[in-house]
């Protein structure tokens, strides 16, 4: 809204109307826009519940169909005690370990590349990301395992190495993405470099570091499921062990806890891309 | 036994291996191409169809491929079904969404010259349409098959084909003098793969992106 729409209207003319010249002219917004009802809600109700409803239907179908099949005694020493809980908790933890590490390396070192003194590395840090990409992510970790020795460490390593290169990616390309100009005006109303970075760059680059963020979390629940084959623990442990003794029962609930994690960290994720994204940068 | 040694005797079975790693990245990404295609094609017009198709898509790539291939077990049992299931699923979903997203993304009033030129509904499709929305299908395949790469790996778990099987086979020795060379043979015979593919995919692109809207 311009200064001008605010000028009080001559007494004669309903408000929103003006007088040029004899000629009444009326403000395209002449209805008075609705207050701002506070922050409009950006987390619907729906992605509130869909995905966590979904996650319960099926963690129910398959409890029912668990205690409802005969287990051999194999598939009962599997099953065993706690272990289910066990895995499901080493597999969070590997995720959530890992995902801190990759953060911690991946979004300093993306802002470095885009430094001035360091950005001639950047399309060598690229090349090198993409072939690091094609390289299968069982085969970095079995030779990891047979340099580090097998162990939950060796699993962590893997994954880190693994996901730093989309978030690093993520984080370049969105500190490249930002308009010049207004790094310039920013540099040109007295900001210094750091405040440039802190105060611009990063809230501009916000959501695709997010988005990054999310990427390496996703990808984190599925490379922990290969822990297991470094000793690593995790779920992959029920899944391997269902495929080696052949019962179903067991593979089975490990594939369904395994998509159920990564549902609800993605989900999770999503949550707080919505949550951190600056809003002015929010679409309309 | 050093690792070219271990090349040097073992080049038969690197071969096979190497030899159906291609075989079945290559023909499952051809299927999947053919119904990535064919599903974006049929959906993008509906918003409806195309926001599902995308949402459901991107809810089926968060899932990791071991627990995938642990839940077809039970209905397809173990070997090659479980892995051209899999390879097929997983390649399909870059496709169909980039395959939404660039027909999405034709200028409107292109598709409207093109109907008052007189094209019919097909050939406007085909003429003017899936070229224009080419290279991000293009770039679908090609995340697809660096995808499956490291996706037909794992799946030698589950007795697939391909150079997953050396690097299980490594992790299965531990220990002895072989393990290192093994997989290093499967992990790099499948960079080198991958690579190549890559590469194939960039002058696939030099010969097919239609001269008008080449970078």
């Amino acid at each position: 809204m311009t200064p001008s729409h605010q000028a009080p209207p001559k007494g004669e003319r309903p408000p929103g109307e003006h007088d040029v010249g004899g000629h009444a002219f009326r403000d395209e917004e002449a209805e008075p826009s609705p207050p701002p009802s506070g922050p409009k809600r950006r987390i619907t109700w729906k992605k509130l519940v869909l995905v966590p409803a979904v996650c319960a239907v099926v963690l129910v179908a398959t409890y029912l169909w668990i205690t409802n099949v005969d287990l051999d005694s194999v598939a009962q020493n599997s099953l065993a005690g706690d272990t289910v809980q066990l895995r499901w908790w080493q597999h969070v933890r590997l995720t959530a370990i890992s995902t801190f590490w990759v953060l911690i390396i991946a979004i300093p070192l993306g802002i470095a590349l885009t430094r001035r003194g360091l950005k001639k590395a950047a399309p060598g840090v690229t090349a090198l990301a993409n072939i690091g990409q094609a390289t299968p992510a069982i085969g970095l970790l079995a030779l990891l395992v047979i340099w580090l020795g097998i162990g939950p460490s060796t699993a962590i390593i893997g994954m880190v190495i693994y996901a730093v290169l989309p978030v690093l990616s993520n984080t370049v390309a969105g500190l490249n993405s930002i308009e010049p100009t207004l790094v310039e005006a920013s540099r040109g109303i007295g900001m210094s470099a750091m405040g440039t970075l802190t105060k611009v760059e990063l809230p501009l680059a916000v959501p695709l570091i997010l988005a990054g963020v999310r990427t390496a979390l996703v990808l984190n629940v599925g490379t922990a499921t290969l822990a297991t084959f470094g000793g690593g623990g995790g779920l992959g442990d029920l899944i391997t062990s269902g495929i080696q003794t052949q019962r179903m029962p067991v593979l089975v609930l490990g594939s369904v806890l395994t998509v159920v994690l990564a549902l609800l960290v993605d989900w999770l994720a999503s949550l707080a891309e919505l949550w951190l994204t600056p809003r002015g940068l929010e679409e309309a | 036994m050093n690792f070219w040694e271990y090349l040097g005797t073992r080049h038969q079975q690197l071969l096979t291996d190497t030899y159906q790693h291609a075989s079945a990245v290559f023909q499952c990404m051809v299927i999947a191409t053919v119904l990535g295609v064919l599903i974006g094609v049929v959906s993008y017009r509906s918003g409806w169809g195309g926001s599902l198709a995308i949402t459901s898509t991107s809810a089926v790539l968060t899932i990791p491929s071991l627990a995938a291939i642990g839940l077809l077990i039970p209905l397809v049992g173990l070997g090659v079904p479980p892995t051209v299931i899999i390879l097929t699923l997983y390649g399909l979903l870059p496709i169909v969404r980039n395959c939404i997203v660039g027909l999405r993304g034709v200028d409107p009033s292109l598709v409207d010259a093109a109907k008052g030129i007189g094209m019919s509904r097909t050939r406007r499709l085909f003429k003017v349409e899936l070229p224009l929305a080419w290279p991000p299908i293009l770039t679908g395949i090609r995340v697809s098959t660096q995808m499956l790469m490291g996706i037909a790996a794992i799946a030698a778990y589950a007795s697939g084909p391909g150079l997953g099987n050396e690097i299980f086979r490594g992790l299965a020795s531990l220990g002895s003098a072989n393990a290192i060379n093994q997989v290093l043979a499967g992990t790099i015979g499948i960079v080198i793969l991958a690579l190549l593919f890559d590469a194939a995919y960039v002058l696939l692109g030099r010969l097919t992106i239609s001269r008008g809207i080449r970078a």
